[in-house]
Formats: structure tokens, sequence, C-alpha cells
């Protein structure tokens, strides 16, 4: 049965690396360069890529076999437990919030220095009231738009780090220089964050003829941003003293501005702005369906289920997730410590890779017959290796920023403690209202009994 | 296991709730939809279409839907019939949605409106 419309791989592509592309992305590659003695951040984020494809891998053979929207709820649900993907679901979304906190941080820290007229509190506000505008009257960025961005973006990037390198006649002189192991693997699971929702195309497999083509588009997607990062990351090292760009929340703006002089500056704000449009928007809508969906499911009282009959928006979930962005924005603002949801981000992100990969490995022996379009090669090494990588990446990021282990062991208490007590109170609640109101049953005995 | 006609019952309760609801009609005036009902368990397919506002109800499968509704028997009466939302097979898998994510959205927000939570 064909679908009337579908998506191509240029799009699948184009979202996968659109989402991943965002201003806290130039953040988290200066950190990876920050770790490491010579010139090696290439290697760290080539890694970083290689092992990303690893769990890309997982994700694949995982949405053939489950192609759904639901994504890590039903994947997780159906390989350990509901319990588990539940609590896993919540706070990977409450992460993400985070991350789009830090984004708009980031954000109106470079529009505040382009304009400083406007303090970058007035930013963030200007930019979550805008995106929940669009997000209110359900305008969605196109297809078109997000291609033309994401690739615009990419090629920019290269062209400026092309520039940069040539300007500085860059030679590699310690490409192979990580100053030690523990640097090395703190760079690369720092690094993991520059790929931070590569998988967040999954949701699309509703929308494609072939499961296979987001799997292609995931790895595509990989490889294109690897390289490009690497490029970049390498150019502004390079160009700028590390100690500088390590020391600001707008690395990206400083390296414009010293290859292209204030002409740099509204270069990289257009650039910045198009990298940030679409995860912002994206981790929106994402998060705002997903607490629309969670109290369709009685996970979440039902007022976040509230449609608004004008424009068919879940209008409570979004309000009430601007709210919640507002408020992690100025915690950022106020404190300053925009790198610990970036890491925390890092770290989650390894965990829901970890569980990937051990989901692939459990789903094989629990449903050996079902159909699975696509199937990771090699036995279960890749999955084995994805889990056991993103184990140690999630472990060395802990150890070194206590701060994130602490921040997640209390995310997950909370998760646990909301899923275990309040979950099944909402649940029972619903149950109870819905089996006196059940408008089947005594339609379907009477024919029954009639027959 | 439910039968074809329950199926057919259920969605023709869920037109009937549809038709009632003046507003959802306004609404939906912009959404030209063809969708599968599709049952995996008995012989079992409806479409719905939406043209101009109106919910129309047929047996059989159309040549090219923008959205495939598939699931057990049971689980499509209820569906339809509005005592269960389409959330809850949807998350744990027992309904499987082909089609535009927007559409699929769409589809559980009308359910909502006509039968509430």
């Amino acid at each position: 049965m064909a679908l009337k419309k579908v998506l191509t791989l240029r799009t699948v592509v184009a979202t996968s690396a659109g989402l991943t592309l965002s201003s806290s992305t130039f953040i988290a590659a200066v950190q990876v360069a920050g770790f490491l003695a010579g010139d090696a951040a290439w290697l760290a984020i080539l890694t970083g890529g290689l092992l990303c494809i690893t769990a890309a891998l997982c994700f694949s053979e995982l949405n053939g076999l489950i192609p759904s929207a639901a994504g890590i709820r039903l994947y997780y649900s159906r390989a350990f437990n509901d319990h588990l993907a539940l609590v896993v679901s919540l706070l990977y979304m409450a992460v993400i919030l985070g991350v789009i906190g830090a984004e708009s941080y980031v954000l109106s820290e470079i529009l505040h220095e382009a304009i400083p007229l406007i303090p970058p509190m007035a930013w963030i506000l200007v930019m979550f009231s805008v995106v929940t505008g669009m997000n209110i009257i359900g305008i969605k960025i196109a297809g078109w738009f997000q291609d033309a961005i994401t690739y615009g973006m990419m090629l920019s990037l290269t062209v400026l780090a092309l520039m940069a390198l040539a300007k500085v006649d860059f030679h590699l002189t310690a490409p192979l220089v990580t100053g030690g192991t523990a640097n090395f693997v703190n760079a690369v699971a720092v690094g993991v964050f520059l790929f931070v929702g590569f998988e967040w195309v999954t949701p699309l497999a509703e929308e494609v003829t072939h499961s296979k083509l987001i799997s292609r588009g995931m790895l595509l997607a990989i490889g294109i941003l690897s390289v490009t990062y690497a490029f970049f990351t390498t150019a502004m090292t390079a160009l700028v003293p590390r100690e500088v760009l390590a020391n600001s929340p707008t690395p990206h703006l400083i390296f414009a501005r010293t290859l292209l002089g204030d002409a740099g500056v509204p270069i990289m704000l257009a650039l910045t702005l198009a990298a940030s449009i679409t995860t912002f928007n994206a981790g929106l809508i994402s998060i705002s369906r997903f607490v629309y969906a969670s109290a369709r499911e009685h996970v979440l009282p039902a007022v976040f289920s509230k449609v608004s009959m004008r424009f068919f928006t879940p209008w409570v979930a979004v309000i009430s997730i601007f709210i919640l962005g507002v408020v992690i924005s100025t915690i950022v603002l106020i404190t300053h410590r925009y790198l610990t949801l970036v890491n925390m981000a890092a770290a989650m992100e390894s965990i829901i890779y970890v569980l990937a990969g051990i989901s692939v490995i459990l789903l094989r022996k629990k449903m050996p017959d079902a159909k699975r379009p696509y199937r990771v090669r090699g036995g279960y090494v890749i999955p084995g290796i994805s889990a056991v990588v993103f184990s140690v990446l999630a472990i060395a990021i802990f150890i070194t920023f206590p701060r994130v282990f602490i921040c997640l062991a209390l995310g997950i208490l909370l998760s646990s403690l909301y899923v275990n007590h309040v979950v099944p109170v909402l649940k029972r609640r619903h149950q109870q209202k819905k089996a006196a109101a059940r408008r089947r049953r005594p339609v379907a005995s009477a024919e029954k009994a009639g027959d | 296991m439910a039968t074809h006609k329950e199926i057919t019952n259920s969605l023709l309760a869920f037109q009937e709730g549809y038709n009632k609801n003046k507003k959802l009609k306004i609404m939906n005036r912009d959404w030209n939809r063809v969708i599968l009902i599709k049952a995996t368990d008995v012989e079992s397919e409806h479409t719905l279409k939406l043209e101009d506002g109106e919910l129309s109800v047929k047996e059989g499968a159309p040549e090219d839907p923008d959205l495939v509704v598939t699931s057990d028997s049971e689980t499509l009466a209820d569906l339809f019939y509005g005592d269960i939302t389409p959330t809850e097979p949807y998350m744990n898998g027992t309904l499987v949605l082909k089609g535009s994510e927007d559409d699929i959205v769409r589809l559980d927000f009308i359910s909502l409106m006509i039968w509430g939570e």
C-alpha cells in the first residue's frame, strides 16, 4: 500500500544533521579541543562520530523492527519493561529541555554581543515567545527550508574553516598528541554531544517508504557532521588561542571576528540563528508532543492534553514548556553553568546509546523471528561495542564532572519516584472514569447475545 | 477478537460523534485525507475519508491512503468507540500508524475532541 506523501533521503539527512547542529555544539567542540594537548581534536571528533555510527546502526535495527514515532519509549519498553522506558524517556526529555535552555543562553549571548543595547534576558524571552507562538499557531519549518539551512550551514562552516586554515598557513604539527588516554576518553565523551539528536530522525519512520532510508540518513548525517566539525574545530583552535575560546560562551563569534573582522559578526550571527532555529523549534515541538502524548497515556495530568480548538495544537503542553524553558534559561543566565547542561546531555545521550545497544541484543533474543528490514552485521559485536564504549564514556563524564553525576542521579530518582507513585494513581483514576462510561461493550455484548 | 461488523459499528459511532461536533468540522475543512483502517487478526478494511470537513466511512481499502492505521480488531473497535485513547496502544506498539507525524497527531486530536480524555 503506497502512501501519498513520503520523505526523501536528502530531507532525512538534513533533519538528522540539522537537529544536531546548534550553537551549543561550538562550545562542546572547544571543550573537546581543550582536553587535548596537540592538534588531536579532529581525532577525538572522528572517533566520537565513529562511535555514534555504532549507536546509529543499533537505532537502525530497532527502527526497522519497530517503526514508530514513539522511538526509544517503545524500543526500551519491549526490550526491558515499560517502567524503565518511562523513567528514561521522562529524564531524557528533561535533559533535552536543559539543552534548549543552554542553547537559548548561548544564542542570547551572541545576539547581545551583536546588539549590546538589548540584554540577553530580553533575547531569551523573544526567542521563546516566537517559537512558542509558532508552535501554538502550528507553523512548521518546511522540509525544503530545513534542507537549505542544514546544507548551507555545513558548507559555510567548511568554507570558513578552510579560509582560517589558509590564513594561518596551517600545518598539522601534533595530529596524534592527545596528552594521555584519560584526556582522549574525556574529549571523545564530550565529543558525543556534537552528535546529540541525530537519532531524533527515527520518528520519521512512519513517513518514509523504506526504513532503510532512516538508517542511511543517520549514517550519512554523522559522517558529514564528523568531517565538518573536525575541520571547523581544528580551524577555530588554530586561529584563536584555546584559552580565549574556552572562556567564552560564544567561541564561534570570536573565531569569525578574528577571521573576517567586524564583517564576521553578522555572518556568524546568521549562521548561529540558522543553526539554532531548527534545533530550538524541533526540540520544543518534540517535548511538547511528548508531554501531550504522556497526558493522553495518563502518565502526566490530563490538563496537558488540552488542544486548542482554533489551531489544533496542544496549547497547555506548549505553554508549560515555554515557562519551564524560560526558567531554565534564566537559571543558566544567572549561574553561567551552561557547560553542566552540555555535559549532562552528553552523559544522558551516552546512556541512551548504551540502552540502544543492549536493546538490540535483548530483542534479538525476545523476538528472534520478527521481521527486521535492517540487521546489524557481525552478531552481537557492534551492539556490544556500543553498549560497552558508551558506558565507559558516561562514566568518564561522571568522574570528570561529578556535578553531572549528581544531577542525573537526582533526575533518575525523581523520575522513578514519579513513575512508581504518581503514574499508577493517574492511571487508576482514568480507569475508574472510563469503566463507568464504556461505550463499546454493552453494544458488542447485545449484538453477540442476539447472534 | 472483534468482528468486522463491530469495527464498522465503532467507525460509525466515531462518524456520528464527529458529525455532532460542528467546530471540529470547521477545523477540518482544509484537512482532506484518506485513511485506511486495517485489522491484523480478522479480514477487515475500512476507509475513512475527510473531505471539506465531512467524514465518510466506507468498507474496503482505498488506493492511495494518506494514513494507514493498523491494529488488532479489539483495539480498533475500542479505539473508535473511544473506550481507549490511541496513545496507549500506540505507545505499547499494538497500534501501528503509517503516515506523516502531523497527520497522526491530528487524528489523535480528533479522537480526543470526539470522545474526551
